[in-house]
């Protein structure tokens, strides 16, 4: 666990599209996630 | 060129519909879906409000369903009897359906409803296919191969009543079709889709059935639903359109034959990276429409239905008048259009056939 988050940064750098493509999910996801409950409350 | 909708009553672009169907009908011939879960958004964006975009497209997914399904039935690529199986559990799945619907209208939150099922289903089904589509690349990039099990086993293959599906070669408990049928149905009613891209991978990697006969009995599950969905939109709330079907019917015909073509020499994985990237991108929108811009569904602009043409005033009265007719007329003409256009491609391809015969 500590060697991968060690090796983290240059795994980021290493796959800069991938990294890309989690944070653009994570922010689509989020921003409906937060939407929903914003709705119906 | 914009035209009247009767009775969805608005005005929509005639291009816009026709070309939009058109490329949803070309997706949908490349990746052998519906493409109900493209074109409802790309009409709720052309101003149609939801509920009668859901209907609508319920329709047109008949009409498309019909023509796959009878291109199938002539290669003898169907098994009817999973395919019924699926059909008893999609009958109830779908009558739970339009009961929630129901629910959801009387309430008033039948639009964010079905803009919010939208977003998550595309949202789920995106990052899946973009994941799986990235990964695919990656690992012919890297000239990894993985052999997969043949059939994975989960708790749904250990219900009882087995029975033996002959042409399919499995021999499976009834309740692993039905509620697979079940959950289509549901999500059919409420969001106006046929549910092929729930059922598709469910027949896979569920059912475990052979590739060879998925897509003709996916199309074939799809009619009997769609036929119900829309038979129960036209009943319930009057909300089937013949203009707005008509028009969405001739560009997705049109556009699933030309897909399947293309479909024969294009990258696979590519194309799936491409589809999952359109597919988060509507689901952008449409939460860009919900819950940043939502006064731009409420400001469309509607014509007094007083001052109606001839067609138009009659398609209205018929809908009021006799809803049961109306929604029998509407299923019909999917019917038959989707029939013609399984037999106009049969005729066009044995004369291509003919052709290459001669020239050889």
């Amino acid at each position: 666990m500590t060697n991968l988050i060690k090796k983290l940064p240059s795994e980021i750098k290493k796959n800069k599209l991938k990294t890309g493509i989690f944070l653009g999910l994570s922010a689509y996801w989020g921003i409906i996630l937060a939407g929903t409950l914003i709705q119906f409350n | 060129m914009d035209v009247f909708l009767p009775i969805a009553e608005v005005s929509v672009n005639v291009l816009a519909i026709f070309s939009l169907s058109g490329i949803v009908g070309i997706l949908s011939g490349l990746f052998g879906v519906g493409g109900g879960f493209l074109m409802t958004p790309f009409l709720i964006f052309l101003g149609v409000p939801p509920t009668y975009a859901v209907a609508n497209e319920a329709n047109n997914i008949l009409a498309t369903s019909v023509s796959g399904s009878t291109t199938h039935f002539l290669k003898d690529t169907l098994d009817y009897k999973m395919g019924l199986m699926i059909v008893a559990g999609g009958i109830f799945g779908t009558l739970f359906g339009i009961w929630t619907f129901t629910y959801f209208k009387g309430i008033g939150k039948i639009d964010i409803v079905i803009s919010l099922a939208y977003m998550y289903i595309l949202a789920i089904i995106g990052t899946a296919m973009l994941v799986e589509g990235l990964g695919e690349i990656d690992k012919a990039r890297k000239k990894i191969f993985i052999k997969k099990k043949l059939h994975v086993h989960y708790w749904i293959h250990g219900l009882p009543l087995r029975m033996r599906f002959q042409k399919s070669k499995l021999y499976e408990s009834v309740f692993t079709p039905i509620i697979i049928g079940l959950i289509v149905g549901f999500i059919a009613a409420i969001m106006g889709i046929g549910g092929a891209f729930i059922l598709v991978p469910a027949m896979i990697y569920i059912i475990g059935m052979p590739t060879r006969l998925i897509p003709g009995t996916s199309l074939f599950v799809t009619i009997f639903i769609s036929i119900i969905v829309t038979f129960l939109h036209a009943f319930n709330y009057g909300s089937i359109d013949l203009i707005l079907v008509f028009m969405l019917i001739t560009g997705s015909i049109v556009g699933v034959q030309c897909g399947q073509k293309f479909g024969e020499s294009i990258d696979s994985s590519a194309l799936k990276t491409l589809l999952a990237i359109l597919l988060l991108l509507v689901g952008i929108a449409i939460a860009y429409d919900t819950f940043f811009a939502p006064e731009t569904i409420a400001e469309t602009i509607k014509i007094d239905v007083n001052n109606l043409n001839r067609l138009s005033m009659f398609i209205k009265r018929l809908s009021i008048e006799v809803p049961v007719l109306y929604g029998l007329f509407s299923i019909v003409v999917a019917l038959i259009l989707g029939v013609a256009a399984a037999f106009i491609r049969r005729y066009f391809s044995n004369l291509r056939k003919k052709y290459i015969k001669k020239t050889n």
